[in-house]
């Protein structure tokens, strides 16, 4: 599916159908009401995706060479060299830290799709933006086939025009947050989530270190408690190219209330898979910037 | 009060007039919108998501039997504390931050490496030019941050202290002999000492070496590793603080009584004389 026919053609019927639905706890509703947003619908988006195998052929093998220049492509990619000489052909020689580009592809392909498709529901209502935004990623039949949702509540602002290019915006916050926000002179312009994945394809003195066989690399004049370098910089490089991703999709403006998830898989021998995934709301400032005073504190007697 | 009604409709307005973003670096932040607030109340404001990790290798043979301390583990804790530290504090600096606030410490201790994870908000006063020197880092929260700092208190960084010791077993004769008594196991409880005093003291030892007048919000881990449960493990780490200003501010908080009624519970059965 792709394009205006994304929406099946019974949801514009049911969304018409003149009662609302809506995400929203009560407290948060009854925030929403206060601030003039009135629901308008439940709006969802959905998208299965399968992740692409990196083999032989795949167009993805551009990084995996010990000759490949250092960030193929303006991708992360970080090479390791031994410092033995020859010792076998079984020794690992070459170790190279390198961006799972077509992992975090897919993962956006699939957020994306899914996050469109909300937001394709939500001018179908003529809402202004999308509040309460949640999302979850499910692994469906198989390893590599993933499930992306995203739900919120499209909401109308009353007696405000309609937003740029008909484009609702959109939020993880609701309720007294979101009131708090606006409060503070920030406008939110989209949520945004991105993820990073690195593999860590280790080399000889990273693979000794991590397996506890530090000693033979402690002949070569290391210590043999020391930092793994390599896998200290892929887990970092995971990190750090996540927060440039969403930096790419910010402009000037900023990402509010950052959720941060990593996860770490150890395959053995020193490799490992590092992924990390932001979420956070775009925002924009539409007034200076009104310090609230120094809070009172205060102790409660019960 | 504000009128939430119409400042939301004046920034739907605005936006709609095709209202421009400011002319700035972004900035990412962790934080939740009260603790944005309260950040600026006391006037300081986040510049940047932050992270420090650090991997360090475990000798082989570290967690088989014998006596004292295990120094490669309790040196290898330690040191991947003091390292990413180190990297959380440089990317604060690069970012132009004073300090991070809020840091999630993560640590791992695996058979053959420790991990340890630290994430967190780069801050700095409203609009300040970027620290000279070395950048603070807390793990306490944006609302002890801007507590400690109305008090005259600033955090320096994170006191950190890890060790890792034997348990001996009880010989035969000592086992035989206790077989039937309720008996303290002195052997475990002065394993469990040994590792306390270590890991405080190297906390503590790491506290003064930041020049700091004590150190705050110590969490404690203590108890037999899961893959060594013959070796007992104590982790200990705080925020180091010290005193900024001439003398500590008292506050003085207001005390407030809630007249809220505690909600009657209605039982139907009532009305039918149950």
């Amino acid at each position: 599916m792709s394009g205006p026919a994304d929406v099946p053609e019974a949801a514009p019927r049911r969304l018409e159908s003149g009662s609302f639905s809506s995400g929203l706890t009560v407290p948060d509703f009854a925030a929403c009401l206060q601030m003039g947003l009135r629901p308008v619908g439940l709006v969802q988006g959905f998208c299965a995706m399968q992740w692409g195998w990196y083999g032989a052929g795949s167009p993805y093998m551009r990084g995996m060479s010990p000759y490949a220049p250092p960030n193929p492509g303006g991708t992360y990619a970080q090479s390791w060299y031994c410092p033995h000489g020859f010792v076998s052909g079984e020794h690992r020689m070459w170790g190279q830290n390198y961006e799972q580009v077509w992992v975090e592809q897919a993962w956006l392909q699939g957020f994306n799709s899914a996050f469109g498709r909300l937001i394709e529901e939500a001018k179908e209502v003529g809402a202004h933006g999308v509040i309460g935004v949640t999302d979850t990623t499910h692994s469906l039949l198989e390893a590599n086939v993933a499930e992306f949702h995203v739900l919120g509540t499209a909401v109308v602002v009353e007696g405000a025009p309609p937003p740029p290019k008909n484009e609702p915006w959109s939020t993880y916050l609701a309720g007294q947050r979101l009131a708090k926000l606006i409060e503070a002179g920030l406008m939110p312009i989209s949520v945004v989530a991105t993820i990073a994945s690195v593999r860590v394809w280790a080399y000889c003195v990273t693979e000794y270190l991590m397996e506890g066989a530090g000693l033979m690399w402690q002949t070569q004049g290391a210590s043999s408690v020391q930092d793994v370098q390599q896998v200290s910089e892929g887990l970092f490089a995971a990190r750090a190219i996540a927060r440039d991703h969403v930096r790419r999709q910010l402009g000037n403006d900023s990402l509010h209330g950052v959720s941060v998830a990593t996860s770490e898989r150890e395959i053995g021998g020193g490799d490992h898979v590092f992924e990390c995934t932001l979420r956070g709301t775009r925002v924009r400032r539409f007034k200076d910037f009104d310090p609230i005073g120094a809070p009172r504190p205060t102790v409660r007697l019960t | 009060m504000p009128d939430p009604r119409a400042e939301m409709a004046a920034a739907a307005t605005w936006l709609a007039d095709g209202g421009r973003s400011p002319d700035q670096r972004a900035v990412t932040s962790d934080l939740s919108i009260d603790e944005a607030l309260l950040l600026h109340s006391i006037g300081w404001e986040p510049i940047e998501l932050v992270f420090g990790v650090s991997v360090t290798s475990v000798p082989m043979g570290v967690w088989t039997w014998g006596r004292g301390e295990l120094s490669g583990a309790s040196d290898a804790h330690n040191l991947a504390v003091h390292t990413a530290s180190e990297r959380l504090a440089k990317e604060c600096s690069s970012a132009g931050g004073h300090g991070v606030v809020g840091v999630r410490v993560s640590a791992e201790v695996h058979p053959h490496h420790v991990n340890v994870e630290l994430t967190g908000t780069a801050v700095r006063p409203v609009g300040a030019k970027p620290h000279v020197g070395r950048p603070f880092v807390s793990d306490l929260s944006t609302r002890d941050f801007a507590l400690l700092s109305n008090a005259g208190w600033m955090p320096l960084g994170l006191a950190f202290g890890a060790s890792f010791i034997y348990a001996p077993r009880r010989d035969a004769a000592a086992a035989i002999r206790q077989s039937t008594q309720n008996v303290e196991m002195t052997n475990l409880t002065e394993a469990l000492y040994a590792a306390r005093e270590s890991a405080m003291e190297r906390m503590q030892s790491s506290g003064l070496q930041m020049s700091a007048d004590g150190i705050v919000g110590v969490h404690v881990t203590e108890g037999p590793m899961s893959f060594a449960r013959h070796v007992m493990r104590f982790t200990a780490w705080g925020t180091a603080v010290h005193l900024a200003q001439d003398a500590h501010h008292h506050m003085r908080p207001e005390v407030v009584l809630s007249l809220d009624d505690a909600v009657i519970q209605f039982s139907a059965g009532a009305l039918r004389g149950d």
